[in-house]
């Protein structure tokens, strides 16, 4: 339980290793055969995060290639699980990380919309009184019963995040997937965002767009090879990261 | 406690809409998919009781319903187990990118497995009824031993699917085993003609007191032995906390595992 209500999303100490094998063994037979043989390399790929964010804010993860920024946002939707420490989230969750995640290609734009709401934990009736925002939001009127496996990837990008951005979570995490929509579908998800902010919802944002970051993040955070290197007023972590990165 | 079964609860359209998709999988092709699903169980019947009677020279009355008894929910169990082992990978595109609570793929799988199982007992009724032998008021005990059964399942599911994730190759070693326990359950033959000793070794298998439940409705239309099935029901309900919690235990690194 929460110590302190205002609180979203708390990170405390966590640590997380990624097992890299170089012959991975998944069957019992090369288990027996091979036992305490099969090489592999432990990577560290967050040392040490600590990060309490408040109910509100807008947080803009930035870092170079690499530096762990997917990894947290899974760690924080709970489809991968710290090696130590610990990591609450406070209130629904919507997570965006991947492109059409969790999408069946062979469904229409309108099952899709279904099959991924309920993923998100929504009920057929919770659905039914979005479809209609969803899809107006997403522009794809002509082509919501066709195949998303005809879509292009701007269009497959345009129905994930209106699925995800209806759901109304109080939590949104969004990885660097906007980049693929066209100007003018960016510019409306960006104003979606400030909506969202208006109405008090938490969200954790990765782009490398220090622009967009500045005009909407409350907070930055600055992730170095799995570091916390520097963490909170927007301005300032920006001008440092353009300046190193430069 | 009260938690898990929230979880759950919470995400019941994934749960249906899996469950759905299952079924229409199976039925798909409307007409065609129907009768085959009614074919396949009704051809493996007719094979086994032209073979067994003349290499196992039993006297059984009536061992087309003896047998189907037996096999229909023989079949339900091995759909079961042979779907689980690769549920969570067929699934690896949104496990790997979507968080929702994993125990409901291999719920999903017993389910459609047991709304089906509850169609081809259409099968069973006929044949009791083409053969002249009737409906007896026993009926009433089947939703108990389905119940029984689905537990043992999920149990079963629980810790299958989550561990072939790791275990590859366990697919193979459950075909395996599934092959040998077919002979080590009474679908067959009956357990009353086994030897005393062989007998209570076949008391360990709760799929022999499940089938026998089945058959004394059917069957021999009499009450089921419930002091065995009540056993089985506490072996199915550890089961599947047992299960449950391994699959918890194991679900953690299910993404970086596929
Ligand atoms: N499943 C994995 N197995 C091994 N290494 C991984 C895995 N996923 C990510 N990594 C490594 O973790 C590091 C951080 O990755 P990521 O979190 O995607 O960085 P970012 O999103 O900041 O670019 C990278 O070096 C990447 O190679
Ligand atoms: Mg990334």
């Amino acid at each position: 339980m929460p110590t302190n209500s205002d609180v979203a999303i708390e990170v405390d100490h966590v640590y997380k290793t990624f097992n890299v094998f170089y012959d991975k063994t998944n069957t019992i037979k090369e288990k027996l055969l091979f036992w305490n043989r099969s090489k592999k390399e432990v990577r560290e790929i967050l040392n040490d995060i600590n990060l309490e964010i408040k109910k509100g804010e807008v947080v803009g993860l930035i870092g170079v290639n690499g530096s762990g920024k997917s990894t947290l946002l899974k760690l924080m939707t709970k489809i991968i699980y710290p090696n130590k420490g610990k990591i609450e989230t406070y209130g629904k969750l919507t997570s965006l990380l991947e492109l059409g995640a969790g999408f069946h290609p062979d469904f229409s734009g309108r099952e899709n919309i279904y099959f991924n709401a309920s993923i998100f934990g929504l009920t057929r009736k919770e659905i039914d009184k979005r479809l209609d925002q969803i899809i107006e939001f997403s522009e794809l009127e002509g082509f919501i019963d066709n195949p998303v496996r005809t879509y292009s990837s701007g269009m497959y990008m345009r129905l994930a995040f209106s699925v995800a951005i209806n759901v109304d979570a109080e939590i949104l995490l969004v990885d660097e997937i906007l980049s693929v929509g066209d100007q003018h579908f960016q510019e409306k998800c960006f104003q979606k965002i400030e909506q969202l902010k208006e109405e008090g919802k938490t969200i954790v944002i990765v782009t490398h767009s220090m622009d967009s970051i500045l005009r909407f993040c409350t907070r930055a955070v600055w992730l170095h090879q799995g570091r916390l290197k520097m963490d909170g007023d927007v301005k300032k972590i920006t001008d440092a990261y353009i300046k190193e990165t430069a | 406690m009260e938690n898990v079964f929230k979880n759950i609860y919470n995400y019941r359209e994934l749960l249906k809409t899996n469950i759905k998709k299952e079924i229409r999988g199976k039925y798909k092709h409307s007409f065609l998919g129907v009768l085959w699903s009614f074919l396949n169980p009704l051809l493996q019947i007719l094979v086994y009781a032209i073979i067994f009677p003349i290499i196992l020279k039993n006297d059984i009355d009536n061992y087309v319903i003896f047998l189907c008894v037996g096999l229909i929910p023989w079949t339900f169990f091995t759909t079961i187990v042979t779907q689980s082992t690769g549920v969570i990978i067929a699934n690896a595109n949104i496990v790997k990118k979507v968080y929702f609570p994993r125990e409901i793929l291999p719920i999903s799988v017993v389910t459609s497995a047991a709304v089906n199982f509850v169609i081809s007992t259409i099968i069973i009724l006929a044949f009791v009824l083409i053969y002249g032998m009737g409906i007896t008021w026993h009926i009433v005990f089947y939703p108990i031993i389905l119940l029984i059964q689905y537990l043992f399942s999920i149990g079963v599911s629980f810790l299958v699917s989550s561990l072939t994730v790791y275990l590859r190759d366990l697919e193979h070693l459950i075909g395996v085993a599934i092959m040998m326990l077919f002979y080590a359950t009474p679908i067959v033959y009956s357990m009353q003609t086994l030897p005393e000793n062989y007998k209570a070794i076949m008391a360990l298998n709760p799929m022999a007191h499940i089938i026998e439940g089945y058959r004394s409705i059917f069957y021999y239309q009499a009450t089921p032995d419930f002091k065995w099935l009540g056993i089985i029901l506490i072996v199915s309900i550890v089961l599947c906390v047992i299960g449950y919690m391994v699959f918890k235990k194991l679900e953690k690194r299910f993404a970086e595992e596929l």
